[in-house]
């Protein structure tokens, strides 16, 4: 039982940050590889906000996303915007992505340096409960809520707001989107800043529930994200909720049966399982793909 | 409004190295309808393109109600009153009808749900399918979808693309018995037609392309007339 | 001096994993398993590798290195299979989740010696680095001017394209895989046995980045591309030391700028990062060096017969129980309006669509779920696509070369060792290239960008190209669409002539006059069924035909256009049906 709330506190954070890739590349159909980055430099800068300014870490969040949409539009504007058009656009968005994550590892490695930082202890709520006989933190608790409450806000975002519309229309005929007057690039811009909104929130949130942040996190769960989009399914936001609780399932039963240094193949195992057998994942729709 | 509504003056597109337009100028008179024809190939849709806005002409100015648009982007052609019915129809096969049509009210919230039950009576066919989905409908019915979801733009010109394309001919009578009733209504229409006779017949004034460039221009009924235009175009089918 | 001789090591060492990520990069694709390959073959090798000279005289090295190339290869093997239908982001993240699978492997097995890592003797120096690197470079420029890479260039380009032109696009890309795997290899096994310490975790993300770095970085000047992204990877952190600049953090971040800079200003994108070799623009005009090829069959030989072909999308039938023969010699039209399933038909003739129903033979094969374009292609049929799919940064010339693919022997494994039959092979080549272009009268062009050309001289171009590869059946695609009336009476003429010399010709057209001179025989769909067939005269005067074009329901004004317009065409057909040549006479 124990794991079973482990399992699922892990899995909304993974599902989180899920939620950012699939939201670019579902309306988009591009995969933001500095999205890592991003995670990273939630928690690092989520840490430096309390540390430095003793706010509460609950007011860490919303800081810790409007960074995190800066950032969305500048990977936008800088990484993707001007490959538009061009016939390699897929790849190249890989490679420029790429390179402004790793610009922005390193300015974040400039401030903060390499080594490993925490929160301050004390900033922790102290609280724990009993239910159904695991033992479960109101941090835990807290995280999951904001979590979940995160995806349900956009997923109702999309669907209603006219914004989300606007996603929707691009997402399915780019073309049909600029002919009825929709500003492809604006849309575009707050996607993005959305996405990385959530994902830097998800680094946010990990990094209070291990309480260790460091350059590398990012990375380290950026695999894990793509695994969890893959096996939801490319561009589903249903998917990449399920994936990504799953996927915290399974590594937290894998840890105990298996031990922890194993852990990780969990998610590239089954990452490359989906590949080869269903690529489209378990919800998504079978799209062929030029690139 | 004196002037013509719309005025394209030596405009230029390339797509790359090739010239798909070269040095093309012509006139809408306010409330006209006005074809271009021509070949595939002849550049006509990339003339379309560049006055709705969404590709960037090389060279040339575009005037609609006597301001300079040459460079505004497409979403501002549609607020400012410039739809386009793009080649091929571009319709969410996925949405349902109402949401397809919804989606022509993008800079038109207000007047949106007057609009849409406006064109629910002139098109008794999509009122029937609201709900269905708009990739079941057939290829004149989405043309419909099409024209209708333009017309909730509320345009003060409309373009159409090759609007008769992989239609029947009895189904094209009836589109192009919608494209009169809207030009008569006030809405100036630029039509491009690979179907000459079909296009020119319905227009006041038309244009013929050939390789990116004006070569016959004039009253339509003038062009039909004209030898060298029908040996030109209608054997050209 | 120890200082230096590292680093030359090491750039040659970075210089060589740029190569790897190169392969792949060859073949338009983007893999980032290479580290992960030269972590197992370096891991592997160190359970092989004997202490002493093997059988008394091989050098423990060798050993290694054969046996860490051998394992890349083979693990590349093994990747690829599952992988090969795979593309772009799809492929780049299966091949990070499988060196990161790799990764976490090697660390938690004994025998490796976990995350503390394995020594090793030291082995390698700057010679054989440098040695090796030289290897690879060599392979890599000799590729260039061979067949298989001119293969490489029409994949990378256009993957459709190629594969109509009769290349196996799933076998060069994984062959591109197994050589990235084998320099992947090679490099692992060096790096350890120069700094003689090998563990799991230095064969990561980050490593794979900067070997992409350097490689797409580097790229844009051959041969020496890789060894620069080595020598900035190695020397500006010695740079920085040098100069008491302690920051880690600047080398990772001018990479990473560089990377973007590249990625966003190169011309021509990716592609562009491979580097050109100089455009081939010398025409080989002397006939005697014209390669020997097969003669055509018979005129009147069937060579497509299609019976009751059918094809549905989902609720929508594209092309409605078609019949359709085509003999040698003959130029069969095939005319419609826009969207009557002319262009679907034709992509059922060459492979790149199969049939939801009915039976067709094209040159002898069956067309089956399992027929595949490039084996049609190679079989003789050749073709030119609605939308241009020229290579645009090659040469007009070049484009053409690329098109006798199918007629051409390989040629790298002579080049390799510059056996004097490869060039003669090649030159063969480009006398068949040249012929071509000047059939087409684009001979003055021959070293024009294609790209550059206009939309006229493109669709010829496209056609040379097609003639290149010696085809028995030639299906064009609106082939003079763009083209004023004396370009497309060139064309007409230049269709003929392929007809009179023996070529089976199907062509798709809007240019109904054209089509009323050019052929032997029209057919006339619309939604996707014949509604007419038989002879431009009779085609030109049957009311089902002029229905479909234009439209019924005529008004009063409209009827004298449309009997003008059956005057014309009738006259045009006349026109036509006398003035042709009879096939026999030669043009």
């Amino acid at each position: 039982m124990q794991q079973l709330m482990d399992g699922i506190f892990l899995g909304s954070i993974y599902a989180l940050f899920a939620v950012g890739y699939t939201l670019v590349f579902g309306v988009l159909d591009r995969l933001n590889l500095a999205h890592a980055a991003v995670f990273s430099a939630g928690a690092l800068v989520g840490i430096e906000v309390v540390t430095r300014s003793g706010l509460s870490i609950w007011l860490a969040v919303p800081i810790v996303m409007v960074v995190g949409a800066l950032l969305g539009l500048i990977i936008e504007r800088v990484a993707f915007r001007p490959l538009n058009g061009r016939h390699d656009a897929h790849f190249a968005g890989l490679i420029s992505s790429i390179a402004l994550g790793a610009i922005i590892i390193a300015l974040l490695q400039a401030r903060y340096g390499p080594d490993t930082t925490r929160f301050p202890p004390e900033v922790f709520p102290k609280k724990r409960f009993e239910f159904l006989g695991a033992t479960v933190s109101l941090l835990q608790v807290l995280i999951l809520i904001i979590s979940v409450g995160l995806v349900v806000l956009l997923t109702w975002l999309v669907a209603k707001s006219k914004l989300g519309r606007g996603m929707r229309t691009i997402a399915e005929n780019p073309h049909a989107a600029s002919v009825l007057g929709i500003n492809v690039n604006r849309v575009t811009s707050v996607t993005f800043a959305i996405s990385s909104a959530l994902g830097a929130a998800a680094g946010v949130l990990f990094t209070l529930n291990v309480n260790t942040a460091q350059l590398g996190i990012g990375h380290a769960v950026e695999l894990k994200g793509l695994a969890v989009i893959i096996v939801g399914g490319l561009g589903s936001l249903p998917g990449a909720l399920v994936g990504g609780v799953v996927l915290g399932l399974a590594e937290v039963y894998a840890v105990n049966y298996v031990g922890s240094s194993w852990r990780d193949m969990v998610a590239f195992g089954l990452l490359f399982l989906i590949l080869v057998v269903r690529p489209q994942g378990l919800f998504g729709a079978r799209k062929k793909r030029e690139v | 409004m004196s002037g013509p509504i719309l005025s394209i003056e030596g405009l230029q597109v390339n797509y790359g190295h090739v010239d798909a337009v070269r040095n093309v100028s012509f006139e809408v008179p306010t409330g006209s309808l006005v074809t271009l024809v021509g070949a595939n190939g002849a550049g006509k849709t990339s003339v379309l393109n560049a006055v709705s806005g969404l590709i960037r002409p090389r060279r040339g100015t575009i005037r609609f109600k006597g301001e300079d648009v040459t460079r505004w982007p497409a979403h501002r052609m549609v607020k400012a009153g410039l739809v386009q019915v793009p080649e091929g129809r571009e319709i969410l096969a996925t949405l349902t009808v109402a949401e397809n049509l919804m989606l022509g009210g993008w800079h038109r919230r207000s007047t949106l749900a007057t609009n849409v039950e406006r064109m629910y009576e002139r098109f008794p066919v999509l009122d029937e399918r609201r709900k269905l989905q708009a990739g079941s409908l057939s290829g004149g019915e989405q043309q419909m979808l099409a024209i209708a979801r333009a017309l909730i733009a509320e345009p003060e010109v409309l373009l159409l693309d090759e609007p008769s394309m992989g239609l029947a001919p009895k189904i094209v009578d009836e589109v192009f018995a919608v494209i009169e009733e809207i030009r008569s209504a006030g809405t100036t229409v630029v039509l491009v037609e690979q179907n000459a006779r079909r296009g020119l017949a319905a227009a006041d004034f038309g244009y013929v392309l050939e390789t990116g460039e004006i070569t016959h221009s004039g009253v339509a009924t003038a062009l039909l007339a004209d030898e060298r235009v029908i040996e030109a175009y209608l054997g050209l089918e | 001096m120890f200082e230096y001789t590292s680093l030359i090591t090491l750039i040659a060492l970075a210089a060589i994993l740029a190569y790897s990520f190169y392969a792949v990069l060859l073949a338009g694709q983007l893999s980032l398993a290479q580290l992960g390959l030269a972590s197992l073959a370096v891991f592997t090798s160190s359970l092989v590798v004997p202490d002493d000279p093997l059988f008394g005289f091989i050098p423990p090295l060798v050993v290694g290195i054969v046996f860490g190339m051998l394992v890349g290869m083979i693990a590349a093997f093994i990747l690829g299979l599952p992988l090969m239908r795979l593309r772009g982001v799809f492929l780049a993240i299966a091949t990070l989740a499988f060196a990161e699978m790799v990764r976490i492997f090697l660390i938690n097995q004994s025998w490796t010696n976990g995350a503390q890592g394995l020594s090793y003797p030291k082995l390698v120096g700057p010679g054989i680095a440098w040695s090796a690197l030289v290897i690879v470079a060599f392979g890599f420029w000799r590729l260039s001017g061979s067949r298989l890479g001119r293969a490489f260039d029409a994949i990378r380009e256009d993957e459709l394209a190629a594969t109509s032109m009769g290349i196996n696009v799933a076998r060069h890309r994984m062959l591109s895989f197994v050589i990235a795997g084998a320099i992947s290899g090679l490099y692992g096994v060096l790096l350890g046995y120069f700094t003689r310490f090998a563990d799991p975790n230095e064969f990561s993300f980050t490593a794979a980045v900067d070997g992409l770095v350097t490689a797409v970085v580097g790229g844009v000047v051959f041969f020496i591309g890789p060894v620069l992204g080595g020598l900035f990877l190695t020397v500006l952190p010695e740079l920085q030391r040098t100069f008491g600049v302690e920051a880690s953090w600047i080398r990772p971040l001018i990479s990473g700028v560089l990377l973007l800079v590249v990625i966003l200003f190169i011309p021509g994108g990716l592609a562009g990062l491979i580097p050109r070799r100089k455009s081939a623009s010398k025409l080989i005009t002397d006939p005697t060096l014209m390669p020997s090829l097969p003669g055509l069959p018979k005129r009147g030989t069937p060579l497509v017969s299609l019976r009751g072909l059918s094809k549905s999308y989902g609720g929508v039938t594209a092309v409605r129980v078609v019949d359709l023969d085509l003999g040698a010699g003959e130029v069969l039209g095939l005319i419609g309006p826009n969207g009557a399933g002319k262009t679907t038909l034709v992509n059922m003739v060459t492979g790149l669509t199969f049939q939801s129903a009915g039976t067709g033979e094209v040159l002898g094969n069956a067309l089956t779920g399992r027929t595949k374009a490039h084996a049609l292609a190679q079989a003789g049929v050749a073709r030119t696509f609605q939308q241009i799919k020229l290579f645009g940064r090659l040469s007009a010339l070049e484009n053409v070369l690329v098109g006798s693919y199918r007629i051409s022997r390989g040629t790298l494994l002579r080049r390799l060792i510059f056996l004097p039959s490869a060039r003669r092979d090649e030159r063969q080549t480009v006398a068949m290239a040249s012929a071509q272009l000047a059939r087409v009268g684009l001979a003055d062009k021959a070293a024009t960008p294609a790209g550059d050309l206009s939309y006229g001289d493109q669709r010829r171009l496209e056609i040379a190209r097609a003639l290149a590869a010696h085809p028995t059946l030639l299906v064009l695609d609106e082939p003079a669409a763009g083209m004023n009336r004396v370009e497309a009476g060139r064309l007409a003429a230049l269709i003929r002539s392929l007809g009179t010399d023996g070529i089976g010709i199907l062509v798709i057209e809007h240019n109904v006059r054209m089509m009323l001179e050019t052929c032997d025989r029209i057919i006339v769909l619309n939604f996707g069924e014949v509604i007419a067939s038989g002879a431009p005269a009779d085609i030109a005067r049957d009311p089902a035909v002029l229905e479909a074009y234009l439209g019924s329901d005529a008004t009063a004004s409209d009827e004298a256009v449309t009997r003008l317009a059956v005057q014309d065409l009738t006259a045009t057909a006349r026109l036509a049906e006398t003035s042709r040549p009879r096939p026999e006479e030669k043009q």
